[in-house]
């Protein structure tokens, strides 16, 4: 559907409800033959967003050159006819009538079992980069504008010409990774295409105009793909100059429109001035702007440069950590049209296999509600990262768990103040029944960890594996998530003589439940409150992320609590079991 | 620029300030230790 926004998403895994907004055209898409007769007669002129605004457009247009469907679009907000002085010169024009001023947004829902990410990105804007003169200099474009420049269907029918004056650039520079790897100025990562689209560039200007003289301003150039090296020496062996430095400052000579660089080559150390008359700026690129839509309708996750997670960036790099879910192309990250084809197919592959199956396997790990003890407070439903609980708190009716949508964190469980959500496999009486068990004898001798599936537990495995020594008096509990560790879990195992006691999680951007484990953190936050006011050290409820590759830090983290532990004395410890010795209650399985 | 505020590490007593957005759950770390047992000091 083109023309058209998602509106809401509802549903999970083999039942999701898209609705879509397709906006109103007001042209009628199967009577439009895209003959322009009502582009022609269009008074109104706007900048051309497909053009980046190096040409105009109409009111009424068509996109661009390919879009599908063949068929003109009015805007509108630009439109006289729909001022007080009405136009509608496009109205007489048109001979097949398909043009209506009273076309509305529609509404459409539709059923899916699976959906497929590929927002795609945006470009960095450069103009904050003051050096470079970009909007203060006419001959300093972006990449993006160079390809329209360069494009045979573009605002010059493919002719390289300067902006100032309209005449071919002698001589063209090129400065890589603007906004890119800059941390204080742009963004730290690599943009991973800009190297090769520059390279590709800089030959088709050779192929097309072999007198111009081409500079390639550089950090180092990542040919790393498969021919790209290949393409990299084709366009040196065709007379492209690659120089080590990125340029300082550019200056503009007011009465030619020519560009002078300074620049520092890092091979030699020297600084040198280039005078060109034309400089593109290889921007990187940045996510949508407006991926927090996504995110929040799909309940996604996103790393810390913006684009949207994976959920395992080995075994699942096509999946969403919401099941059904699965991404292409740069809404997972900035890649180049072979690696966006790739995990397209990868994509499709994944969301095929699972409607294919015509069925969910779900993990026998899920939460059930008890509908007797449920008050319908609709805590659960806040801190469910999958949203696969829905209460009618206004009703009173009991909160229902969606099975399919549920991934067993069991955030819900440790949430709900009234016991009346079981974590299957990981009940409050199986994991209560641990405690007690493992601070039966000796409890003032041992620590306590509560340790996540995916990341704390695997990096003691992997400290184990690799004969990291830590002291053997701590004991683990494994709960799927440490949004799964129950208050009750903790003020327990001090009222059983626990001297310190260990949470810990994954980081924060490891989360495998994708945020469950930001309610690890409030929840030890309160305890830490809670614990001053009963007159109990905070100091003795640690909080720790590890993630699986963190062996080493596993064994430093028990190291530290080993050596807190050591401080605390049995007199706390005792005054701390007369506290909360109305906490230890039957312990039923 | 983000507010400040002050934070005490529960591991290792050092107290030092960090970037708090009330509302805002972040992962925090102590500069002097690399524990997360870091505990937000309210005014009293």
């Amino acid at each position: 559907m083109a023309y058209s926004e998602i509106e809401n998403v509802t549903g999970y895994v083999g039942s999701f409800t898209v609705t879509v907004r397709k906006k109103a055209r007001y042209v009628d898409v199967g009577e439009c033959t895209a003959c322009g007769d009502c582009e022609d007669v269009c008074p109104v002129t706007s900048p051309d967003e497909f053009e980046i605004g190096l040409s105009t457009r109409k009111a009424i247009y068509q996109p661009f050159p390919q879009a599908v469907p063949s068929a003109y679009v009015l805007n509108i907000d630009e439109c006289l006819g729909n001022n007080p002085i009405a136009c509608g010169k496009c109205l007489e024009a048109c001979d097949k009538e398909c043009i209506n001023y009273d076309d509305e947004d529609e509404l459409i829902d539709f059923e899916v079992g699976t959906i497929i990410v590929c927002v795609g990105m945006d470009v960095y804007d450069p103009t904050a980069l003051d050096e470079f003169g970009y909007t203060r200099y006419e001959n300093v474009i972006t990449s993006m504008e160079f390809e329209r420049l360069i494009n045979s269907g573009g605002p010059t029918e493919g002719h390289l010409v300067k902006l100032t004056d309209g005449t071919q650039p002698k001589t063209v520079a090129f400065i890589q990774c603007v906004g890119s790897r800059d941390e204080s100025r742009g963004n730290p990562y690599c943009s991973n295409f800009c190297c090769m689209n520059t390279v590709k560039d800089c030959l088709l200007i050779k192929d097309h105009y072999p007198d111009i003289d081409i500079k390639v301003f550089y950090i180092d150039i990542r040919a790393f793909g498969k021919g790209f090296e290949d393409l990299f020496q084709r366009s040196k062996d065709a007379g492209t100059v690659y120089i080590r430095g990125i340029p300082g400052e550019i200056e503009e000579d007011p009465d030619t429109g020519g560009l002078r660089l300074y620049v520092e080559n890092t091979t030699d150390g020297g600084v040198e001035r280039h005078d060109v008359d034309m400089v593109v700026l290889s921007i990187g690129a940045i996510p949508r702007r407006d991926s927090d839509v996504i995110q929040r309708l799909l309940t996604l996750q996103r790393s810390q440069d913006g684009f949207f997670l994976e959920a395992h960036p080995k075994l699942k790099p096509v999946d969403a950590a919401t099941q059904g879910v699965f991404f292409a192309g740069c809404a997972e990250s900035p890649k180049d049209i072979k690696d966006s084809v790739t995990q397209a197919s990868a994509a499709v592959a994944r969301a095929n296999r699972l409607m294919m199956q015509g069925k969910v396997s779900v993990e026998a790990i899920t939460s059930t509600v008890i509908p007797e003890l449920c008050k319908s407070c609709g805590l659960c439903v806040k801190v469910c990262p999958y949203h696969a609980i829905s209460c009618d708190t206004k009703a009173k009716a009991p909160a229902v768990v969606v099975e399919a949508a549920c991934s067993g964190c069991g955030a819900c469980s440790a949430e709900c103040p009234f016991g009346a959500i079981v974590m299957k496999h990981f009940t409050d009486g199986q994991i209560e029944a641990q405690i007690d068990a493992l601070l039966e004898h000796d409890a003032h001798d041992k620590v306590l960890a509560f340790a996540c599936n995916w990341c704390s537990y695997s990096g003691g495995d992997l400290a184990g594996t690799n004969r990291f020594q830590y002291p053997a008096n701590v004991r683990l509990i494994r709960t799927m998530c440490s949004g799964r560790v129950d208050k009750k879990f903790v003020l327990r195992a001090f009222a059983m003589g626990a001297p310190i006691v260990l949470v810990s999680g994954c980081h924060f951007t490891d989360c495998h439940y994708i945020n469950a484990v930001r309610w690890t953190q409030r929840r030890v936050e309160k305890l830490w409150d809670e614990l001053e006011k009963k007159g109990i050290r905070p100091e003795r409820l640690q909080l720790e992320w590890i993630s699986a590759a963190e062996g080493q830090r596993f064994a430093t983290v028990m190291r530290a609590v080993e050596d807190l532990r050591r401080k605390v004395t049995a007199k706390e410890i005792e005054h701390t079991r007369k506290v909360l010795a109305d906490v230890l209650a039957p312990v039923e399985v | 620029m983000a507010e400040q505020a002050e934070f005490k590490c529960l591991r290792c007593g050092a107290e030092f300030l960090l970037p708090y957005t009330p509302g805002v759950t972040e992962e925090r770390t102590c500069p002097s230790c690399s524990s997360n047992s870091v505990r937000r000091k309210k005014d009293k």
